[in-house]
């Protein structure tokens, strides 16, 4: 996946895409959580929108050993 | 309205900023979180987040790693369950709260557990001679209180939390005496602090914490729907969501982060020494009315709890009589039958003074004037 300006990284529960998003916003970073839409991944998912280089941001999420399950367009 | 001197039940009463975050979580936070996408669930999910963070912080645990529970009896039922239902040894102490012997016994009956009880006599040295002495090659973990419901005895849990770590077993903590009163958290060893939202933490009934320091992953004791990985028929693998089944008591987490706020303001060590300053009034004024009445674990360090009995008569007796004069205490075995054994109170009990930030010297001075009526009627007699 290339990187993007605006993508989704899926996330797998809301607590982690509530932690992604509070380690994120606390680095300047905008971010919002949203339900998975229907399509993407499985089950009740929850996935945070970002608005800088994904692989910036999963790195990010990586090195505080913060789960994800991959990025996606949004 | 009775004076409550009974706030190791639970704490009353309540701070205002836990009355009005419970009001209005029922106003506002109505949505069922990580449960939906629309706005109702994601802000009700943002509230539980800030709470979850908020117990985790005061812990020293990651948020994913605290979950919620109904109170501490879940929690403990989760944590030693949840390590013991395969088989084993464990060790528990002669101090514990039915919250963990019950659910013990059980485990003996019907898995096949096997349990070892040590006897604990306040003696920190002695104490952990005895619980290493009790480890075998197959004990999967030493269950204890950090601080006794009946006494206020505080057992040595960081000495405890060493060993657990050097012959690597989990140390499974009942912190519901302790915790907001007590430095302890996961620093000290522990591996999962068992606790409630309404006692020391100030938060409303039916809320309580099991947090987890991740070293040991707890099979599951209730499963069902959390909001993740709803295609599966397997419950949901990772915390805190494993432990969550069903929807979260919403307005009691929030009210509960509103309590933990509340004693992180005014800290732990200040709430202690407050309700320490009312016991030692209280326990020279009983050795001052009757050199008779007997004060249990006197000499031994102590969370803010004084138990004692007046000669002559039951607990249950007592209590009743201070009921009557006001003051709500709490006789009998307060649910520790085996503290009560160890401490040979089984067939009296013992009535327990227990005060919060609320209540004060002036209060306490009262109490010992009925206590001195009491006394004085017996004399008379």
């Amino acid at each position: 996946m290339p990187s993007r300006k605006k993508a989704r990284i899926a996330m797998t529960s809301i607590t982690y895409a509530m932690k992604a998003k509070e380690l994120l916003r606390s680095l300047g970073y905008s971010c919002e959580v949203e339900r998975m839409p229907k399509g993407l991944g499985s089950g009740c998912g929850y996935s945070i929108i970002i608005y800088t280089d994904s692989d910036v941001i999963t790195a990010l999420l990586e090195k505080r050993g913060i789960p994800h399950k991959g990025v996606y367009p949004a | 309205m009775n004076i409550n001197f009974d706030n190791s039940a639970g704490t009353f009463p309540k701070p205002e900023s836990v009355r009005r975050a419970v009001a209005n979580a029922m106003r506002r936070y109505g949505g069922n979180p990580g449960r939906g996408g629309h706005r109702l669930s994601q802000e009700t999910a943002e509230q539980v987040y800030r709470v979850r963070k908020l117990a985790a912080d005061f812990f020293g645990a990651e948020p994913e790693n605290t979950a919620f529970t109904p109170n501490c009896t879940y929690g403990l039922n989760m944590a030693i369950k949840g390590i013991m239902q395969f088989g084993g040894h464990m060790i528990i102490s002669s101090m514990e709260h039915n919250a963990v012997s019950r659910p013990v016994y059980s485990l003996t009956r019907r898995s096949g557990v096997k349990c070892s009880v040590a006897d604990l006599c306040g003696d920190p040295e002695r104490d952990i001679s005895v619980l290493e002495g009790l480890i075998r090659h197959d004990t999967l973990c030493i269950c204890c209180t950090a601080a006794s419901n009946v006494t206020g005895r505080i057992l040595p849990f960081r000495e405890i939390g060493d060993l657990c770590r050097r012959r690597n077993i989990a140390f499974i903590c009942d912190c519901a005496q302790g915790a907001g009163i007590l430095d302890l958290g996961l620093k000290d060893g522990i591996d999962f602090i068992c606790t409630s939202g309404q006692k020391g933490l100030y938060g409303p009934t039916g809320t309580g914490f099991l947090v987890s320091s991740g070293r040991f992953p707890l099979s599951t004791i209730i499963e069902g729907g959390t909001g993740a990985t709803s295609a599966e028929l397997a419950q949901t693998p990772f915390m805190p969501e494993k432990l969550e089944s069903g929807s979260l008591n919403t307005a009691g987490i929030i009210g509960a982060g509103a309590g933990i706020e509340f004693v992180t303001t005014r800290t732990p060590e200040k709430i202690r020494s407050h309700e320490a300053k009312l016991c030692k009034r209280l326990e020279e004024g009983l050795l001052s009315i009757s050199s008779d009445i007997r004060i249990f674990d006197a000499d031994k360090p102590r969370a803010p709890i004084v138990s004692f009995l007046l000669p002559g008569e039951s607990s249950e007796e007592t209590a009743q009589k201070l009921n009557g004069a006001g003051f709500s205490l709490r006789g009998g075995l307060q649910c520790a039958a085996l503290a009560h054994e160890s401490l040979g109170t089984i067939s009296t009990g013992t009535v327990r003074f227990s005060p919060s930030v609320f209540n004060d010297l002036g209060q306490t001075d009262r109490l010992l004037n009925v206590i001195d009526g009491i006394m004085r009627k017996k004399k008379a007699h």
